[in-house]
């Protein structure tokens, strides 16, 4: 859909003088050019944190997606439109009364190890990720209506849920959900976490932590996912995925040829990219909730709906974004990140400092202490802010922000914290506005992170998966029937209302759609993302050296 | 500690065996205040292990796994308890598994120990030689050389490791193309991290050294030398520089010590693996038996270069050896 991609021109050309030099080279290497050459190692070095387990039905987080697509597969495929194509699974039923889909498996499926594709590793695989010992997160949170799944015959399973869920096919589409050898997944949880077994075109051979782990090709492989421009097993033999985090020296890397791609690419880095004719940029945007700053609701001042407003009226998005990331990050429009089916462009605030200074009179924020903060009854505006390198919007933005709306009369409190110190701020509700986002491949990620059931505070430590604390019976209702549709218009407007109540409530601030950020060696051919989740594949990538 | 402290009228030199009890005795206190300081100061900090652990980028807990995996490892009892729980561990021997890496602490450790020890071990050696060149180059030299050498110290104990580690990228890496940014294995990898560890160290290690080696060149002992018909060469390297460098010996416990919390640092710049890193990560997520590991190694070690310094100064100086 809105798939964002900066292939630069300086690279084509330099591509073309690079393939007539080949032609006219005296050695005859030219033919190699055009047709993919097998073999090889490509290194990839990520910038993200090392995966805690690289089975992703164990926690559920992205760097553990952009690892385990190269080896795992699932039962579903969904394009850049949003629409959902068979892959594992050969065709799909869903009852009438919505509380059922069956499941064909594809024929002559086997994992990696041997073991047969069939509908009892449906069951196994959807079961397990339910089963609170495996300690998923985000899989689990996407199948919260599943109640079990029977096995129908060898090859349908039937999967049963409490309501009607139209997101459960763009849920199994995303690998956090991957089906995995009934097998393997025998092992105890530790062993599956140190080589999980798949149907994917690669297999892990091996993992050196905080160093890298080493893929090798899967010589068997038969199930290409749709969009692909070969058959049979991928070209490269061998994918070796470093952990770098410091991004000059992953840049650097790239550079000096140490690595073929690095991911986080910084904004000033990918500027350099594009002038460097052995460097590419591909950065492809991830649906979900984008990066935003979110504002707490449930507690003053932001319970007040034009002290809401006023903020987002008095930050200048904009120049920050542009000072800071240098043009190449667009501004997010939307509640849900422009790549995800039904996202609707009508977040269009704007920087408006006259607006919000009068919103903030009549909110009652009359008076200035000497620090030229507005107060109300003795109190000073003050918005505190945690921020932690989690989420990958850099302080100089927050800076920023704090500065204009500082114009207004905001106290904003910048709070850096670490990992551990901001999840445990952030689940006691001890902010005002919080940086955040959340990838998901459906607008039902809307349910989980802006529903009222997502805000309670009864669990232990208070954990809530919507930071905004909207507890609005309308906008509850709204999703839940979306959920229940199958039906793609009455989907589409149902969560284009949700979307509206969202956006006219001032409850978040999209910055910008979160990212796959890569730089790759421009010899590095045949690369593309997965629609789903925006994530690299490997599968047709070969190396043109 | 009284014991041990007595009048010198009344010393008596101590058995051998007696020094090795009251050592260890000594080492096994310092690892248990260790761990018990290291235990309450990441508990009692703000941030749940629970929490940490599940909520990864792009995604959210859920309430059944943060239950399951408080249950898991005991979050759910009593601080002091946990504590208990994990002395008890450690007096067996067991150093636990960690929460992140599903491995045991001991394999982490022993994995990255190796890389830590020869990556501190070399730069401090590099230091070692670096300072004793501005040194001798300081003293030996005119008024500017001196000048030159005092402010290459200054500058270079003032330099953060994060600041030349990136600087260095940039030159040797990026600009002229001779080294590997990150870690690669053999000698060219580990050239830039220990330049990173080694300069700033040197910097502190040389204006020590200048200053006693300023002392020593104008000893009576090295005016006999010189009365001998010793050459200045003679006379600085075979006697001042050994008196010079005491205080620098002295220092290199400490100095081990640095470069171990440097090395959070460099193996997180250069990505080599190592306890650094290991204890970096483990710290951010509250991975407490990989905190509490590392922080026991390094500690151990501590004790060990300390030991190995009392002995290298004995050895340096006549006068620390028993009659």
């Amino acid at each position: 859909m809105a798939r964002k991609s900066l292939p630069i021109a300086a690279v084509a050309v330099s591509a073309l003088l690079l393939l007539s030099a080949c032609a006219s080279d005296p050695s005859g290497s030219a033919s190699a050019s055009a047709t993919p050459k097998p073999g090889g190692t490509l290194t990839y070095a990520t910038g993200d944190d090392e995966p805690p387990c690289l089975d992703p039905q164990n926690r559920g987080n992205v760097p553990q997606a952009l690892l385990a697509s190269q080896y795992l597969e699932e039962l579903f495929y969904q394009d850049a439109d949003g629409n959902i194509d068979p892959w594992l699974a050969k065709s799909y039923t869903v009852a009438p009364d919505g509380l059922s889909v069956d499941i064909v498996v594809a024929d002559n499926v086997t994992f990696s190890d041997g073991t047969p594709l069939d509908a009892n590793a449906v069951k196994v695989n959807i079961e397990r990720v339910l089963d609170p010992a495996t300690q998923s997160t985000t899989g689990r949170l996407a199948l919260a209506k599943v109640t079990g799944v029977d096995v129908i015959d060898p090859t349908t399973a039937r999967i049963n849920l409490s309501q009607p869920d139209s997101a459960l096919l763009e849920s199994l589409s995303q690998v956090w959900l991957p089906i995995e050898s009934p097998t393997a997944l025998a092992r105890p949880l530790a062993d599956n976490c140190l080589s999980p077994v798949g149907t994917g075109p690669f297999t892990v051979q091996s993992w050196v932590k905080q160093d890298s782990v080493t893929l090798v090709k899967n010589p068997d492989y038969t199930t290409p996912p749709p969009g692909a421009a070969h058959t049979g097993a991928a070209y490269l033999d061998t994918i070796v995925w470093k952990f770098i985090p410091d991004a000059t020296a992953r840049f650097a890397a790239l550079q000096s040829g140490q690595v073929d791609v690095i991911d986080t690419l910084q904004p000033e880095n990918a500027v350099a990219a594009q002038s460097d004719p052995s460097l590419a940029v591909q950065i492809a945007s991830r649906p979900g909730d984008p990066v935003a700053i979110e504002l707490n609701s449930g507690r003053a001042p932001f319970n007040d709906e034009k002290v809401r407003e006023a903020f987002i009226d008095s930050a200048d998005v904009d120049s920050a974004l542009q000072s800071v990331y240098l043009g190449t990050v667009e501004r997010a429009k939307s509640v849900l990140s422009s790549s995800t089916r039904y996202s609707v462009d009508n977040a269009n605030y704007s920087y408006d400092p006259d607006k919000a200074n009068q919103l903030l009179d009549e909110a009652g924020w009359t008076t200035k202490n000497s620090d030229g903060i507005r107060t109300k009854d003795g109190t000073p505006l003050t918005v505190v802010i945690p921020i932690a390198a989690t989420v990958p919007l850099a302080q100089a933005v927050y800076e920023q922000i704090q500065a204009t709306a500082k114009t207004v009369g905001f106290d904003v409190q910048l709070q850096p914290k670490d990992t551990a110190a901001w999840w445990t701020q952030n689940y006691n509700w001890d902010y005002d506005a919080i940086g955040i986002y959340y990838t998901k491949n459906s607008a039902d990620v809307l349910r989980i992170t802006y529903d009222s059931a997502g805000n309670n505070a009864a669990t232990v430590g208070a954990y809530h998966s919507n930071n905004t604390h909207l507890a609005d019976p309308t906008f509850d209702s709204l999703v839940e029937q979306a959920a229940a549709t199958t039906d793609d218009v009455t989907r589409a407007d149902l969560y284009k209302q949700a979307q509206q109540i969202i956006v006219d409530g001032y409850y978040t601030l999209p910055i910008y759609d979160q990212q796959t950020r890569l730089g790759l060696r421009s010899d590095v051919e045949g690369f593309r993302f997965l629609p789903s989740l925006s994530m690299p594949t490997f599968y047709d990538t070969w190396l043109n050296r | 500690m009284t014991a041990v402290v007595a009048l010198p009228s009344a010393r008596r030199p101590l058995t051998a065996w007696r020094w090795v009890a009251t050592r260890l005795a000594g080492a096994v206190f310092v690892l248990w205040a260790v761990a018990t300081l290291t235990f309450f100061s990441i508990r009692l900090i703000p941030g749940d292990p629970a929490e940490a652990i599940l909520g990864g980028p792009g995604s959210r807990a859920t309430p059944e796994a943060l239950a399951q995996v408080r249950e898991q490892y005991g979050f759910n009892q009593p601080l002091f308890v946990q504590y208990l729980n994990e002395i008890g561990r450690l007096a067996r021997g067991d150093f636990g598994t960690s929460y992140a890496l599903k491995a045991p602490v001991t394999t982490v450790i022993l994995e990255g120990a190796g890389n830590t020890l020869i990556l501190a071990a070399v730069s401090l050696a590099v230091a070692w030689l670096i300072a004793i060149g501005l040194a001798v180059w300081a003293t030996r030299g005119g008024r500017v050389s001196r000048a030159i050498a005092t402010g290459l110290e200054i500058v270079s104990a003032a330099v953060p490791n994060f600041w030349l580690a990136t600087i260095f990228i940039l030159i040797f890496s990026i600009g002229l193309h001779w080294l590997p940014p990150v870690s690669a294995p053999g000698i060219p990898g580990l050239v830039l991290p220990v330049l990173t560890l080694a300069i700033p160290l040197a910097g502190f290690l040389g204006q020590v050294m200048r200053e006693s080696l300023l002392n020593a060149l104008d000893a009576p002992f090295t005016l006999s030398a010189r009365a001998r018909g010793e050459s200045e060469t003679g006379v600085t390297l075979k006697h001042a520089l050994r008196h010079a460098a005491l205080p620098g010996i002295s220092l290199s416990g400490w100095a081990f010590g640095s470069l171990i919390s440097g090395a959070v640092v460099v193996e997180t710049v250069f990505a080599r693996p190592g306890l650094g890193r290991s204890l970096l990560n483990a710290v951010l997520i509250r991975d407490i038996p990989v905190v509490i590991g590392v922080v026991m190694v390094v500690a151990l070690v501590y004790i060990v270069v300390t030991l190995l310094t009392d002995l290298a100064d004995r050895i340096a100086d006549p006068r620390l050896r028993n009659p």
